[in-house]
């Protein structure tokens, strides 16, 4: 615990995910105390002597003390905002999680975007178990920069992605973990996307170890197809199929992840999965989703109602439900399921691009406009094009 | 009238035949279902492969743009790049100045600005650079100027992947797409009548059969939204640009997504539809006067919007500048950023001096 300034990096050296949370706040906390500092108070002679000593404190890394003492120094200022990211930062450091967090929150209080507490703060709400609000905030945190060293960046996007398959949101933790198909992966990392991949929601430290080396081989299966290896994933792939015939959306995520190269051969192995697990509402959105892509929306609808009728809570499938309905003729009742979709998924790119679509063949000239220039505004940051135009 | 009996008769005797053609063979689209629209459909079938589309790519022995140019080079870092043409074959070589990799053409892309698709160690690449006749010469292919090939394998192009193989050749060609599987045996170069309209061996079967009843979907029935979804498949659709992030000059390539930018673009309003302007069985018109009539069917002081829902457009705005030439100032030609090709930006709008390209 008293490793504050190391510089573990993650999934290299294998130390977990402790010592690079702490590393996180070690460049947080460099970062700070070069580029603040602590001056105006209320009570300068009293105030500024606890302030020098727990500054003393903690440059000597006496942590109990340097708390103890910015502890004092707020009962003094409690519009101090720094000393409360001090405090905060330094019981995120000692694994006091939940004082973490309320003391960071006072701090977030006095400075709403700061991207660094917001961070910890998230990672404090992680450790806590506290998973939707830490993904709110390890979000909020990456959108306002605070993957600003690559280190930094690793350590929020991993958070994230174990956030969003705890969270049930598969799909968006595969694209999360995209992010380290280049990375020499460790087994950690490969239980990680496996969970993501075989769609459970669970933490790779709540996993029994005797599931470990089904859902490893997946993120590694996986992985090999993020980074365009076909070669390479498809026996991996295959020896998954051989040994666990019966487990449940392999195919699936074999499917999912062929889907941009190949959507003829996912079509094949999302069949497979139906064959295995009928009543799998994934596996039919996302035959449903590839004739749509190809503005084939008869073939689509069959599909995308038996997702609906499968898991009427699944966004997706209320999604492409909408999108099909819209492509054969009936954009009214379309707009119905996709207006559902952008309650439960405001965020999801998609459901704006398919609204656009629904309200402008249906003769809703500025409500289609809206939802463009929405959709314009969602994605003008992302320069990156994701394909050669 | 008699001659109009004669013309019919000799058009049902010429389809007859073709007809039995088809019937013989496998029943996919043939060069032979093109020679039958003809027999119905003279001027169309006629004009249309004389276009852009219809000459969206030239097998080799049949490529106008490199058959008028015998050899050009180019030298772009440390790689000089030669086209060469002899006797209606084509040959595309790299070198670095020790070695050289020459490569035959199998495939030329577009009807004036060519780019090729190569084949190279059992992989298809793009090449690295193109033809451009404004210049005219070679220079990088638009959008792969930012690549920094690692050695002489990787300077001959940009290698693509089976997909994006399929959009190439997809639209490109046609019948190159058997149940979506790349099938380039089949292929025939450019655009052709089966290309958009879907379903027509079906009709001439029937036809053959005297029933003249099982048509190809009308496509003019489209209304204005399905109309830009099914020209944007080559296109590109207002979703695919958002989707692939493709931002800035580039974009303006891409019609139906500038169009849908539009403040006045209405799904359900069939004057702002691609074909209200275009048709796209002959060659594109030039001449900005000849657009007049499209715009002022909406701006004019008789004109109201089609479109219910519509406030702002109940009463479209005029113009008060001019009646004339009109998309010479709402539709600005824009040079893509190797300044080689020029294009109009379908983006209507009041353009303002200065302003940036609008996303």
């Amino acid at each position: 615990m008293s490793d504050i300034t190391g510089t573990g990096e993650i999934f290299i050296d294998g130390r977990g995910r402790e010592s690079i949370s702490l590393a996180l706040v070690a460049a947080y906390l460099l970062l700070f105390c070069f580029s603040k500092s602590a001056s105006a108070q209320a009570n300068p002679a009293s105030f500024s002597d606890v302030v020098a000593r727990a500054t003393a404190a903690r440059d000597i890394n006496d942590v109990p003390q340097a708390i103890e003492l910015y502890r004092q120094a707020l009962k003094l200022n409690s519009q101090w905002a720094d000393g409360w990211w001090f405090i905060g930062s330094l019981e995120y450091g000692t694994g006091a999680y939940s004082a973490a967090e309320e003391n960071l929150s006072h701090y977030l209080e006095l400075t709403p975007n700061a991207a660094p507490a917001l961070a910890i703060r998230g990672l404090c709400e992680f450790e806590s178990g506290e998973y939707p609000k830490s993904l709110g905030d390890i979000e909020r945190a990456l959108a306002l920069g605070a993957a600003n060293q690559s280190r930094n960046e690793k350590i929020l996007r991993y958070h994230e992605a174990l956030l969003l398959t705890r969270l049930g949101r598969f799909e968006d933790a595969l694209r999360s973990y995209a992010f380290f198909s280049r990375e020499d992966p460790n087994p950690e990392l490969l239980v990680a996307v496996g969970l993501a991949g075989l769609r459970t929601p669970l933490l790779p430290k709540e996993l029994k170890a005797d599931e470990q080396d089904v859902y490893a081989a997946a993120g590694k299966a996986a992985l090999d197809l993020m980074r365009r290896d076909k070669e390479a994933a498809r026996p991996e792939f295959q020896k998954i199929f051989e040994r666990t015939p019966a487990v449940p959306n392999a195919h699936y995520l074999y499917g999912y992840l062929l889907y941009a190269s190949d959507p003829e051969e996912a079509e094949v192995e999302l069949k497979k999965e139906l064959e295995i697990n009928p009543k799998n509402a994934a596996a039919e959105v996302m035959l449903a989703w590839i004739p749509l892509m190809r503005n084939d929306g008869s073939d689509a609808l069959p599909y995308a109602q038996k997702a609906v009728a499968e898991d009427p809570s699944l966004a997706s499938a209320q999604l492409v439900l909408g999108r099909a309905l819209t492509e054969t003729g009936d954009p009214k009742d379309g707009i119905e399921h996709l207006e559902k979709t952008a309650q439960l998924q405001p965020d999801n790119l998609e459901v704006h691009l398919a609204l656009a679509k629904a309200y402008s063949k249906s003769g809703r000239k500025e409500d289609a406009r809206r939802e463009r220039l929405l959709c314009l505004e969602m994605t003008k940051n992302d320069t990156a094009p994701t394909t050669h135009p | 009238m008699i001659r109009l009996r004669l013309h019919i008769l000799s058009s049902l005797a010429v389809l007859l035949v073709v007809l039995a053609a088809i019937r013989a063979s496998s029943g996919a689209p043939s060069p032979k279902t093109e020679t039958a629209c003809v027999s119905c459909h003279r001027e169309r079938s006629e004009s249309q492969p004389q276009t852009p589309m219809g000459r969206a790519m030239a097998l080799p022995g049949a490529n106008p743009v490199l058959r008028d140019v015998p050899k050009v080079a180019v030298r772009k870092g440390p790689y000089t790049y030669t086209v060469e043409t002899r006797e209606g074959q084509s040959t595309y070589s790299v070198t670095d100045g020790t070695r050289t990799i020459t490569l035959p053409i199998p495939w030329n892309f577009g009807a004036g600005a060519q780019t090729w698709i190569l084949e190279h160690n059992g992989r298809r690449y793009e090449s690295a650079v193109s033809y451009y006749p404004s210049i005219p010469g070679l220079d990088f292919t638009t959008g792969d100027e930012d690549l920094k090939p690692q050695n002489l394998d990787d300077a001959v192009g940009r290698e693509i992947s089976v997909a994006e193989q399929k959009v190439c050749f997809g639209c490109h060609t046609s019948n190159s797409l058997v149940n979506g599987k790349l099938t380039l045996e089949s292929l025939r170069p450019g655009v052709t009548c089966e290309h958009c309209h879907a379903g027509t061996s079906g009709h001439l079967s029937d036809a053959l059969n005297g029933d003249f009843e099982t048509l190809p979907p009308d496509l003019r029935k489209l209304s204005s939204e399905d109309v830009f979804n099914f020209c944007g498949q080559c296109h590109r659709t207002w979703e695919t640009v958002v989707r692939n992030h493709w931002r800035g000059e580039l974009t303006v390539r891409f019609q139906p997504y500038r169009l849908a930018n539009s403040k006045c673009f209405d799904g359900t309003d069939p004057r702002i539809s691609c074909i209200a302007c275009h048709d796209p069985h002959i060659d594109v018109v030039r001449q900005d006067s000849s657009y007049d009539g499209k715009c002022l069917a909406c701006h004019s002081a008789g004109a109201s919007s089609s479109s219910a829902s519509s406030s702002d457009l109940m009463h479209p705005r005029t113009c008060p500048k001019a009646k004339s030439d009109c998309v010479s100032c709402h539709m600005p030609k824009v040079k893509l950023p190797n300044g080689h090709l020029t294009f109009t930006d379908h983006q209507i709008r009041i353009v303002k001096a200065g302003e940036p390209f609008p996303n």
